[in-house]
């Protein structure tokens, strides 16, 4: 064993290699670690944070989507309502109308049915008397018994 | 068959590998002939482990700052990594360790003493012969030395007691440093004198707490020193046998230099681990300011 200065040179760059490690590099890599666990931390706080406001944000969702049905339900119902009353009113003009239809067609048929009669009535009369001339010869002429044709006729 | 020649080449063969190469002053100036190491006195360097330390400080140093321009927080990769996986295991030890005073200096410091000795024993595991016969090549090609065998070459800087023990002294500088800093002369003073035994038997006090603070660098430099240094003879020992002209020797010899080889890594880390270890230890004690 032989102990010389080789001792003293080797404590000499310990302390050397020592102070650079202190200067140059310990701090860096610690900075960096430090700054990496923070990043972590507040990454996991911000996620913790998300989460809650997901968890609000469905809370909110779920409400409104309740209120949305609901509102949709009445709206529904409204509509329902409105269509029916649209229909019974639609259906009572109609049956209005109907009868109004009606009644003029009945009307019309009786004006009709009267013509009719009235012309019947004429011809009748007028086919008996130019019977009844033909018989009687000129006994009866029309111009006489205008009376008792048209008397005839009301009769028929 | 143990010839005489025989026995001399492997008394030699030990001898060459456990001799540094050593530059010093001599009466006719200065010189790096090991032969003439007696005539150096202290002021003499051993190049090669002195070369070594330093180039795997600069390893060190290298490894962990080329990363650095590109560190990144987001996925850190490749070198970062690794170089943020020693820093936090060291962070944590110093941590677990140091719970009441704090001190900016004791992690760098414990990641230094870590990376640098774990570097420098690693050099044990390359096979004893490349890196001397490489450089006795070198010397013998550049006329240095005549032959590659004169050049005298130890790769593994912690086999050497002047760089465990010049680590050590660093550290032991800095214990009492601190505890002066710490606890202030008179503290300190009194620490080492005035227990176990009160104020009545301070001579014996200063014995034992003497010794006792001595004895910290000294066995923190030795420990390194005596398990590097055993796993390295055990090396040369087991090379040895690759000198015998005999294959099944030989094979039994390769066979068992893996079987060391493996089992020396843990040696390795643990070693480098203990002195770290023991380095934040003591520096945490001499922080500590509660009386006793």
């Amino acid at each position: 064993m032989n102990i010389n200065a080789t001792l003293l040179g080797q404590t000499l760059a310990f302390v050397l290699f020592v102070a650079i490690c202190w200067r140059y590099v310990w701090p860096p890599i610690i900075a960096i670690m430090e700054e990496r666990e923070k990043r972590i931390s507040d990454g996991l706080e911000a996620a913790k944070k998300a989460n809650d406001s997901l968890e609000e944000a469905k809370l909110n969702y779920e409400a409104e989507l309740d209120k949305a049905k609901s509102e949709s339900a009445d709206i529904v119902e409204k509509a329902n309502q409105r269509a029916s009353q649209i229909i019974s009113e639609a259906k009572t003009k109609a049956e209005a109308e109907a009868e109004k239809i009606i009644a003029s067609a009945n009307k019309n048929l009786e004006a009709e049915i009267n013509k009719t009669k009235e012309a019947l009535r004429k011809d009748v009369s007028e086919i008996i008397v130019s019977t009844t001339e033909k018989i009687l010869g000129d006994e009866i002429s029309h111009e006489k018994h205008e009376k008792i044709i048209s008397e005839a006729a009301q009769k028929i | 068959m143990a010839t005489e020649s025989s026995e001399i080449t492997t008394t030699g063969y030990i001898e060459h590998h456990l001799t540094n190469l050593i530059c010093g002053k001599t009466e006719k100036g200065w010189t790096c002939d090991p032969y003439l190491a007696d005539q150096m006195g202290f002021w003499s360097f051993h190049v090669d482990s002195l070369g070594w330390s330093v180039f795997l400080g600069l390893v060190f140093i290298g490894l962990f700052r080329m990363g650095i321009p590109k560190l990144s927080t987001e996925a850190p990769s490749g070198i970062q990594n690794f170089v943020e996986m020693c820093v936090e295991f060291v962070n944590e030890n110093v941590q677990s360790i140091f719970t009441s005073a704090k001190n900016p200096i004791i992690g760098p410091m414990a990641l230094t003493v870590l990376v640098w000795v774990f570097l420098m024993n690693l050099m044990d595991l390359v096979p004893v012969d490349y890196l001397p016969t490489l450089a006795g090549n070198i010397a013998a090609f550049t006329g240095l030395v005549e032959e590659p065998g004169d050049a005298y070459f130890k790769v593994v800087p912690t086999t050497d007691p002047n760089i465990t023990l010049g680590m050590a002294l660093a550290v032991f500088v800095l214990i009492i440093f601190y505890s002066i800093k710490m606890k202030g002369l008179k503290g300190f003073v009194a620490e080492l004198t005035l227990h176990p035994f009160g104020k009545y038997l301070i001579p014996v006090n200063f014995v034992l707490e003497f010794v006792n603070l001595i004895a910290k660098p000294i066995s923190l430099g030795l420990r390194l020193f005596g398990n590097l240094y055993a796993g390295e003879m055990i090396f040369i020992l087991i090379a040895l046998m690759l000198v015998f002209n005999s294959i099944a020797i030989g094979l039994l010899g390769v066979g068992l230099h893996i079987i060391w080889a493996l089992f020396h890594i843990l040696i390795l880390a643990l070693q480098a681990f203990i002195f770290m270890v023991l380095t934040i230890v003591y520096l945490a004690m001499a922080h500590e300011t509660e009386d006793h």
